[in-house]
């Protein structure tokens, strides 16, 4: 079906790849109305039963061809119902323990509040498999050279300090019957859970990923970014998203502006060609047009050539290229990119996730379906007014992490809580040379997310910094 | 029918659709993907 003015494009999309798929004729635009929030392209995979099982505006090829092989796998299994013997949550006079799953931003956060609020009766406890907090904010400036690891990361060891507990460990199950978490080691009970998990990276579902690129969102591969960049002396650098959704919406574009402001110091600015190959159709476009044709003007300016729509469709790391759907290839010889994101096995085979394959949570509360038992951060979906989701980043994380320990210290104290996360989020664009954009927003507005960019300048640059280092010290 | 109470935010994930009520031709697959695009 086509935007409801012609049929004309899906009738020559049709013969062009010889589909046999039906073209239905919408010409005033009901069908469009009825089942899209105004924007195109877009994309419904409706099962058999007719739910909808994926819905979006980009053109996330990998995204809705996930979605139609799981309509042939076997169903989920729901989470069984509670049965007589499902041990019921403590009451508010005894001593709780709150259990927070990962120590990331939403997580660390989480764990300040409620030791500040509980009183030491209460356990807070973190687990994570690293020993160390990392502001991953940093690493696009790793990997330009401009920090050393050391400098953007924090031993967890130091959380016992404040009396929170931490382990250091992997966790193999989530058992929301029996109100407990399992780590290869031991086993802890929870009267409250929070799941602060973030999003898996899992490049290896590209196929050549791991011999041809370079991961922008791992410390590993942001170090080896800057070791090739150092090495660079011309040729084609692309950064590449093969899938979405992503973490930090600006971060690819940071990474081509950065990238473009070292050639130019390092003098292979005029032999080098860089390239943006992403499915998104402009830059970050939850912020919408207005701050999408900003981003794209700076691409324009510098010089780096910008493929909005790309339909990823391999790598070929024998001959150093990256293919799209219709053949297009682009040799590449210094390639970044972003690994597609995935909720974590242990909250895949938890009953948790929605059919986006996150976490659903109540967009206020941060509550999940099970009492007592909250999301936040990267590892939950949340839908706005125009149909998009909320972003992945880790000001929202931020934020309902203080919203959550509000509502749980508050419940285990006996009060009402009118802790309720408003959808206000804000980031930076590093555009390299020392300048940033800045852009804050009020996601949860309607009928769509009201966005915000500020003139570029140093002083947003130097607000980043500021920033990073606040948190490094505010919490460690 | 539910999504047709949310036509102008389009339909979500986890929602139902009637597609035969909505005259797509859909009896005897196992799902349907719609497709709405623009012509550059």
């Amino acid at each position: 079906m086509g935007a409801f003015e012609t049929a004309k494009s899906c009738h020559a999309w049709q013969e062009e790849f010889v589909l046999a798929c039906p073209v239905v004729p919408d010409a005033d635009g009901t069908l469009f109305r009825q089942l899209t929030n105004g924007w195109v392209p877009c994309n419904i995979l409706v099962g058999r039963d007719g739910t909808v099982l994926f819905s979006e505006n980009e053109f996330d090829e990998a995204g809705y061809t996930k979605a139609i092989a799981r309509l042939y796998e076997e169903p989920v299994r729901a989470p069984p119902e509670p049965t007589s013997s499902a041990i019921p949550r403590r009451g508010p006079s005894k001593a709780a323990s709150v259990v927070i799953l990962g120590a990331g931003a939403g997580g660390i956060v989480a764990a300040h509040h409620l030791r500040r609020k509980l009183p030491r009766e209460h356990r807070v406890v973190v687990i994570d498999r690293s020993s160390e907090h990392l502001f991953a904010s940093s690493l696009l400036w790793l990997m330009v050279g401009q920090r050393q690891i050391d400098q953007i990361r924090r031993p967890l060891g130091r959380l016992a300090d404040q009396g929170i507990e931490f382990h250091q460990d992997e966790i193999t199950e989530i058992d929301l019957d029996r109100r407990l978490v399992r780590t290869r080691s031991t086993t802890f009970n929870f009267d409250y859970l929070i799941i602060s998990l973030g999003a898996q990276l899992a490049p290896d579902t590209v196929a050549g990923f791991d011999e041809m690129a370079y991961d922008l969102y791992g410390l590993e591969g942001c170090g080896r970014i800057r070791t090739a960049l150092d090495a660079f002396t011309g040729g084609t650098i692309g950064v590449f998203v093969p899938s979405m959704p992503f973490k930090c919406p600006a971060a690819p574009y940071e990474a081509a502006f950065l990238v473009e402001a070292f050639c130019r110091k390092r003098g292979v600015r005029n032999n080098t060609a860089i390239h943006l190959f992403t499915p998104e159709h402009q830059p970050m476009p939850i912020a919408g047009p207005v701050v999408g044709e900003a981003i794209a003007d700076v691409l324009h300016a510098r010089g780096i050539h910008y493929h909005p729509l790309y339909t990823f469709k391999e790598l070929r790391p024998d001959t150093r290229q990256i293919v799209a759907s219709d053949g297009a290839s682009e040799r590449v010889d210094l390639l970044i990119g972003v690994p597609p994101h995935q909720a974590p096995e242990v909250v895949r085979s938890s009953g948790l996730l929605g059919v986006s394959g996150w976490i659903h949570v109540d967009p206020q509360t941060l509550r999940t379906e099970h009492d007592g038992v909250f999301a936040i951060g990267d590892i939950t979906s949340i839908r706005l007014a125009d149909g998009k989701m909320l972003p992945k980043a880790g000001v929202f994380a931020h934020a309902e992490a203080g919203v959550v320990a509000n509502q749980i210290a508050s419940e285990i104290r006996g009060r009402q809580s009118q802790a309720s996360f408003d959808g206000k989020g804000y980031c930076w664009v590093e555009l390299g040379d020392g300048k940033a954009g800045f852009a804050s927003g009020r996601f949860y507005a309607e009928p769509a997310p009201q966005v915000r960019m500020f003139r570029p300048g140093r002083l947003w640059h130097w607000g980043k910094v500021g920033f990073e280092q606040w948190w490094l010290h505010h919490w460690f | 029918m539910k999504v047709l109470e949310d036509a102008s935010r389009g339909v979500s994930e986890g929602a139902r659709v009637a597609l035969g009520e909505l005259g797509l031709p859909v009896r005897g697959t196992d799902g349907v993907l719609i497709v709405f695009w623009k012509e550059k």
